[in-house]
């Protein structure tokens, strides 16, 4: 049945694990955010080649399944000299693959800013980078919060499929405590509940910024 | 005829309906008035079994409405049109007047469609019976929501302030129908905040305040002086009305 | 050392093989999950006491936990809780049909609540019973909204069933991976099995908007 006291002596183990899953995360969030931000930018700027080049970005990357992704990055990458551990392989992918969905939420949140707004800014004669910088962007990312915030969400449950190049995160560390205590079951109930509940904690701060920093159009 | 005894409806700890008894005999016109809140609609409701009532007793020519077995009878003979017409928006207008009659009262469909058309036709809407009804202006959905009720050929029509989402162009043109509609001995029980339209057609008025009825008369002493007229809270109301 | 063989015709067999296999179990968890998604969707809908909300916090757990851990939870935690055998291909469809109707749940629920009720209840008062409500009135709309819903599930479910190579199912996935491992030529296997994946996408999406054409006449009629 169910017993879950033979893993607390595995405890250690399973917290190294977290904590390389939430490096992973981090390193790839702010990772994913940039290249993400630099992509929608090129898909709404009047450059023809640099939105063809976002468009076909997102849509090969959204479109192809991450483990497939990973696997081309892990045996590909050192064929063409670049020899870097899982970690940091992960990483790369992660970042990549991600950078194209918050790619297409900034871009969505850019469309949605009033263009009232943006003329507005314009008659007072500030410059395109400034409207950018001081306007549109900060209008556009507030308003992004919540929906940036799944995509993130997302990204830390990608984060296990690293385990299979290897990489000792949650659930690799996991596998390994299944097969030493043969408790599969309750090892991964546990991790089930694990994801579920950081991620609902994620989601409920996430909600919470995201109305803190939108109360000024709450009216409507 | 309706027979409505000792009705009581409350929501929760709110109560909406304090005990309202009254008779509607076929062919009657009768218009309910009252202000915002009185418990119009809720009324309306209860008579369709659309809000199960708390207690008192509702009878649609001797069917009991709170019988579940019942309910399907007394629907069949009271149509009802809504104040936001309420008309299925994934259906052509011919589908929406003819949905009920082929599946509920199971007539042949080509014979729907045909009562449908003349109904359409009374209504002046000939030429739209293929359109869906977001391509309609509201007096016209209004109109189809009117069609949608007859086409149940029921011995009562309920209207719910039918005219209040419409602005005044098109309040006219369905309040035109209604009044055809009034001399041609259907019974009507029509909730409206349309004073002078519910003078015209009623042959009585009912006056609910607070979830009670505070006056029941013959229209043309609900407008006299020394009648209706001298409940100080009836003069108000109608005042604010003519007012608007 | 071993590898270095190069591909042969054969490969091209494990290929057609790995993508049946694929398609397969996409389609089959898709129907599956749909199915069971629709029934959780209904027991919500009608407010069926316990089942509802037990099924509901479930299915919260299937969306917000990786579905890799779920498939480890279901190959090699309930053999070992129930004693039973379960092949790599039953975990699979199990784990996948879980989460498709998890998901699904969500779609049905939204697209249903997007109905104005108002509507409901003018059917009601037309004597009209909960069944052919059900069928003539929530159906049809449901349907036009969770067309795009469900498209783009199908779209993502796709990708999660690469997952189910890492508990040994022979999918497109571990065909890349054991035709990488044999013939060392990342740039030349795992470009064709992405591109497998990516016009499989294309091809749902093509037939999702031809579906969403079909189902949602009334609003282009209506040029909403
Ligand atoms: N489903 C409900 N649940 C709770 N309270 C309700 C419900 N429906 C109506 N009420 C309350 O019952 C009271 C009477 O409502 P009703 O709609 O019958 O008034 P009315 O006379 O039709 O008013 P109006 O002229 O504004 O349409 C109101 O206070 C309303 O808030
Ligand atoms: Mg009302």
């Amino acid at each position: 049945m169910l017993d879950l006291s033979s893993m607390s002596e595995h405890m250690p183990a399973f917290i190294d694990g977290f904590i390389i899953t939430a490096e992973v995360s981090i390193i790839s969030i702010l990772g994913s955010f940039l290249i993400g931000l630099v992509f929608a930018l090129m898909r709404v700027s009047d450059n023809h080649i640099f939105r063809t080049i976002s468009y076909w970005y997102v849509d090969l990357f959204r479109n192809i399944p991450f483990i497939v992704l990973i696997f081309f990055a892990y045996y590909g990458l050192p064929e063409v000299g670049v020899y870097i551990d899982a970690f940091w392989t992960g990483c790369l992918t992660l970042s990549v693959a991600v950078g194209a969905y918050a790619a297409e939420t900034i871009r969505a949140g850019i469309l949605n800013v009033d263009k009232g707004i943006i003329e507005a800014a314009k008659s007072f004669g500030f410059s395109k980078l400034k409207i950018y910088r001081k306007i549109i962007l900060p209008i556009a990312l507030t308003t992004s919060v919540r929906p940036l915030g799944s995509v993130f969400i997302n990204l830390i449950l990608t984060t296990s499929i690293l385990s299979a190049i290897t990489l000792g995160e949650l659930t690799g560390a996991s596998k390994i405590i299944a097969s030493t205590t043969f408790r599969p079951f309750e090892v991964y109930v546990f991790l089930v509940f694990f994801y579920g509940i950081l991620t609902f904690a994620l989601s409920g701060v996430i909600a919470i910024w995201h109305r803190h920093l939108n109360k000024y159009n709450e009216a409507n | 005829m309706i027979e409505i005894d000792k009705l009581c409806k409350n929501f929760g700890d709110l109560e909406v309906l304090k005990g309202i008894d009254l008779t509607i005999r076929p062919g009657e016109v009768m218009s309910i008035l009252g202000g915002s809140g009185s418990g119009k609609s809720t009324l309306l409701r209860c008579i369709n079994g659309l809000e199960e009532i708390t207690s008192g007793k509702i009878i649609v020519d001797g069917l009991d409405v709170s019988r579940k077995s019942e309910l399907r009878e007394v629907r069949k003979k009271c149509s009802m049109v809504f104040q936001q017409f309420d008309l299925y928006p994934h259906l052509t207008v011919s589908e929406n007047i003819t949905l009920a009659p082929i599946s509920v009262l199971d007539l042949e469909k080509s014979e729907a469609e045909k009562k449908a058309e003349e109904l359409l036709e009374s209504v002046g809407l000939t030429d739209r019976s293929h359109y869906y009804p977001a391509q309609l202006s509201g007096g016209q959905k209004q109109r189809v929501g009117i069609c949608r009720a007859l086409a149940m050929s029921p011995d009562y029509l309920l209207l719910d302030e039918v005219t209040s989402s419409l602005d005044p162009e098109m309040t006219a043109e369905v309040l035109d129908i209604l009044k055809k509609l009034a001399g041609q001995g259907i019974t009507m029980i029509s909730v409206t905040h349309e004073i002078e339209f519910a003078r015209e057609i009623s042959d009585r008025i009912v006056f609910l305040d607070d979830g009670k009825i505070l006056n029941d008369l013959p229209t043309s002493e609900f407008f006299d002086e020394n009648g209706g007229l001298s409940d100080p809270r009836i003069a108000k109301f109608l005042s604010k009305m003519s007012g608007r | 050392m071993y590898g270095e063989q190069g591909f042969t015709a054969y490969d091209f067999v494990l290929w057609a093989e790995g993508l049946g296999v694929s398609v397969g179990i996409f389609l089959a968890s898709s129907v599956f999950g749909l199915a069971i998604g629709i029934l959780i969707g209904l027991t919500r809908y009608y407010k069926v006491p316990v089942l509802g909300k037990l099924l509901m916090m479930i299915s919260e757990f299937l969306k917000n936990s990786p579905v890799l851990v779920q498939l480890f939870l279901v190959y090699f935690g309930i053999p070992a809780l129930l004693e039973i055998d379960i092949t790599p291909i039953q975990a699979a469809i199990i784990t996948l049909t879980g989460n498709t109707a998890a998901f699904g749940a969500v779609i049905v629920i939204s697209s249903v609540e997007a109905i104005d009720t108002k509507q409901l209840e003018a059917a009601r008062s037309f004597a009209m019973d909960e069944w052919l409500i059900l069928k003539k009135i929530i159906y049809p709309q449901s349907v036009a909204i969770a067309i795009p819903l469900v498209v783009g599930l199908a779209i993502n479910q796709l990708q999660v069933t690469s997952l189910i190579s890492v508990i040994g199912v022979v999918d497109l996935t571990r065909v890349g991976d054991i035709v990488n491992q044999r013939t060392f030529e990342p740039f030349i296997v795992w470009p064709i099995i992405g591109g497998t994946y990516f016009i499989l996408a294309k091809l749902l999406g093509l037939l999702g908007a031809r579906l969403e054409k079909k189902f949602s006449a009334y609003r282009y009629q209506a040029g909403i």
